[in-house]
C-alpha cells in the first residue's frame, strides 16, 4: 500500500517562467574538468 | 593519456544513451544519462539542448528554458536552442497558459498538504486541460484518486503520464499499487459469494458494474416472460371488452342512419303519395270540368234540338217519324222545367205515332235479315218507350243484336224483356232465346229463330 502522505512529499513545485532567470544562475555548471583542477589544485598546494 | 579527450569520451556516451531513451521515450532515464554527460562537459551543447527537449517533452517547459538559456551562453551562435528559445517567445499565450497551469499545480500541492484533496482534485482536472504534457500534474491526481480509492480514475490518468514517459519510477510504481489492489480485490471477491464485477471502458471513464448473477438473468426472463403476458392480457381486454363496445356503437350509429334514411324514404313517399293525389285531384276536377263542358255541351245541343223538333212540328211538313228522330237526340234531364214540359208536351203528340211507324219499319227490317236497319229503328222505339208492345220491341231489339252477332247486347234486352214482362208472351221467347245464346256460347253457334208476329 501507498503511504499517502510520503508521497506526497516526493512531488516538488515546478518552476514558473518568473523563476528561469534566477534558476539560470543557481545553476551549477560544474564538470569534471573542474574537479580535476581542483584536485589538481589541492596537490599542489 | 589525455584525461580530456577522456572526458569528453565519457560525456559523449552518456549523451548518446540519453538520446536513445529520449527515442523510445524513456524521458527520466534519458534526464539522468544527460545530466551525466553535462557532469563530464558542461560544454557538451548537444547534451544540454536534448536536456532541455526531453524536459519540454515532460511539459516542464520553465526547466527546458533553462538549459536552452545556459546553451545559449555557453554558444552564442550556431545553436539550436537559439531557435527553441525563438520559437517559445513567439508563441507567448500559449507560454503564458503553461505557466498558468504550473502555478495552479503548485498551488494543489499546497492543498494537499492542508488536507484540500478534493480542491486539489479538481484544480489538477483543469491543470491537465491546460496543459496535457504536465507529466507531474498526471503522477499528482493519480496519486490523489488512489488515495480516494477512484482506482479506475487513476488507472486512466496512470495511462497518460506512461505515455508522457515511459519508464517513470513514480508512474510505475502507481501502476504496480494498482495491480495489487486489483488482485487483492479478487481474492476477497473469490472468499466470498460470486458477484463478480463487469468492467469496461466508455470513453475516459472506466465502468465497474457488479455482473448479473444467475437469479438476476432469470428475472430478466421473467420480466420478458411478464410483459408478453400483460400484453396478451391486454389484447384479451381490447377483444372481448372494448372490441364489442366499438362494434356496437358503429352498429347503432349504422342503425341510427338506416332510420334517418328510412324516415326520410317515408317522408319522400308521403310527399309523392301526397302530390299523386294533388294529381289525381286535378285530373277528377279535370274529369268534371271536362264532364261538366261535356254536360253543357249536351244541355245546349238538347235544347237546340228540342226547337228544332218544335219548329218541325209547327211546321206540319215533317212526319211524326222524322221529327222522333230529332227527339231521341234530345236529353230530357239536361233541360230546364219548361223545357222539360215542352219536351213532354211534344212526345206526347209524335211518340206513339213514330214509334208504331219505326217499329213497323225495324220488324220488317228485321224479317228481312237488314239487322243494322232494325237495330236503328228498334233502339228508337225503346229510347221512345221501353215498354212498347208489352216488351215486343225489347224483345225484337234483342233478336236484332242477337242475329248481329252482338250477343251482350242481345242478352240486355232479351233479359230486361224477359224480366219486365214475365207475365206476356214475349217472356218466354225471350227466356228461349236466352238459353240459346248461353247454349251457343258454349258451343260456339246461335240458332236463328222466327221473328215474333
Amino acid at each position: 500500500m501507498l503511504d499517502y502522505e510520503e508521497e506526497l512529499k516526493k512531488f516538488k513545485p515546478s518552476l514558473e517562467v518568473e523563476d528561469i532567470e534566477d534558476a539560470v544562475y543557481q545553476e551549477d555548471l560544474s564538470d569534471m574538468t573542474d574537479l580535476l583542477k581542483q584536485v589538481m589544485d589541492q596537490n599542489n598546494k | 593519456m589525455d584525461y580530456t579527450k577522456k572526458i569528453m569520451h565519457q560525456s559523449n556516451y552518456w549523451y548518446n544513451d540519453g538520446l536513445g531513451k529520449a527515442k523510445i521515450r524513456d524521458m527520466s532515464g534519458a534526464i539522468v544519462s544527460l545530466r551525466r554527460s553535462l557532469q563530464y562537459n558542461r560544454g557538451n551543447i548537444a547534451a544540454r539542448n536534448l536536456l532541455g527537449l526531453v524536459y519540454y517533452g515532460r511539459g516542464e517547459v520553465a526547466e527546458a528554458l533553462v538549459e536552452w538559456i545556459i546553451s545559449k551562453n555557453l554558444r552564442p551562435r550556431d545553436n539550436i536552442a537559439n531557435e527553441y528559445i525563438q520559437r517559445i517567445q513567439d508563441a507567448s499565450g500559449e507560454l503564458e497558459v503553461i505557466n498558468q497551469a504550473v502555478k495552479k499545480y503548485n498551488q494543489c500541492l499546497a492543498y494537499c498538504e492542508q488536507n484540500g484533496e478534493d480542491l486539489a482534485l479538481i484544480q489538477l482536472k483543469r491543470v491537465i486541460t491546460d496543459h496535457p504534457t504536465f507529466l507531474k500534474a498526471y503522477q499528482l491526481l493519480a496519486l490523489l484518486y488512489l488515495h480516494t480509492e477512484q482506482y479506475a480514475k487513476a488507472r486512466q490518468v496512470l495511462k497518460s503520464a506512461r505515455k508522457l514517459d515511459t519508464t517513470n519510477d513514480l508512474t510505475l510504481r502507481y501502476m504496480h499499487e494498482l495491480a495489487q489492489n486489483r488482485g487483492q480485490k479478487a481474492r476477497k471477491q473469490e472468499t466470498k459469494k460470486k458477484s463478480r464485477a463487469v468492467e469496461y471502458s466508455l470513453g475516459n471513464e472506466t465502468i465497474i458494474q457488479p455482473a448479473q448473477n444467475a437469479m438476476k438473468l432469470l428475472a430478466g426472463k421473467f420480466t420478458v416472460i411478464n410483459i408478453l403476458i400483460g400484453t396478451l392480457i391486454g389484447a384479451a381486454v381490447v377483444w372481448f371488452l372494448i372490441a364489442p363496445a366499438v362494434q356496437e356503437k358503429k352498429n347503432d350509429e349504422t342503425n341510427k342512419q338506416v332510420i334517418e334514411s328510412s324516415e326520410r324514404i317515408n317522408a319522400l313517399e308521403a310527399q309523392v303519395s301526397a302530390q299523386t293525389r294533388m294529381l289525381d285531384q286535378y285530373r277528377a276536377a279535370g274529369a268534371d270540368t271536362e264532364a261538366d263542358a261535356q254536360n253543357a255541351a249536351t244541355t245546349a245541343d238538347s235544347y237546340e234540338n228540342l226547337m228544332a223538333a218544335v219548329e218541325q212540328y209547327e211546321s206540319e211538313s215533317y212526319t211524326e217519324d222524322v221529327i222522333a228522330d230529332t227527339m231521341v237526340l234530345i236529353n230530357r234531364d239536361t233541360l230546364g222545367a219548361s223545357g222539360q214540359a215542352k219536351y213532354d208536351e211534344l212526345a206526347a203528340a209524335i211518340f206513339p205515332a213514330a214509334c208504331q211507324t219505326k217499329y213497323e219499319t225495324g220488324v220488317a227490317a228485321l224479317n228481312a235479315a237488314n239487322y243494322e236497319g232494325a237495330i236503328e229503328n228498334l233502339s228508337k222505339v225503346v229510347q221512345m218507350d221501353a215498354n212498347y208492345d208489352t216488351g215486343g220491341a225489347l224483345l225484337n231489339l234483342g233478336l236484332a243484336y242477337m242475329r248481329s252477332g252482338d250477343s251482350a247486347t242481345a242478352t240486355t234486352y232479351l233479359q230486361q224483356c224477359y224480366e219486365q214482362f214475365a207475365d206476356s208472351e214475349y217472356a218466354a221467347e225471350a227466356k228461349t232465346n236466352l238459353d240459346a245464346i248461353a247454349q251457343a256460347a258454349v258451343e260456339g253457334a246461335v240458332a236463328p229463330e222466327q221473328p215474333a208476329q
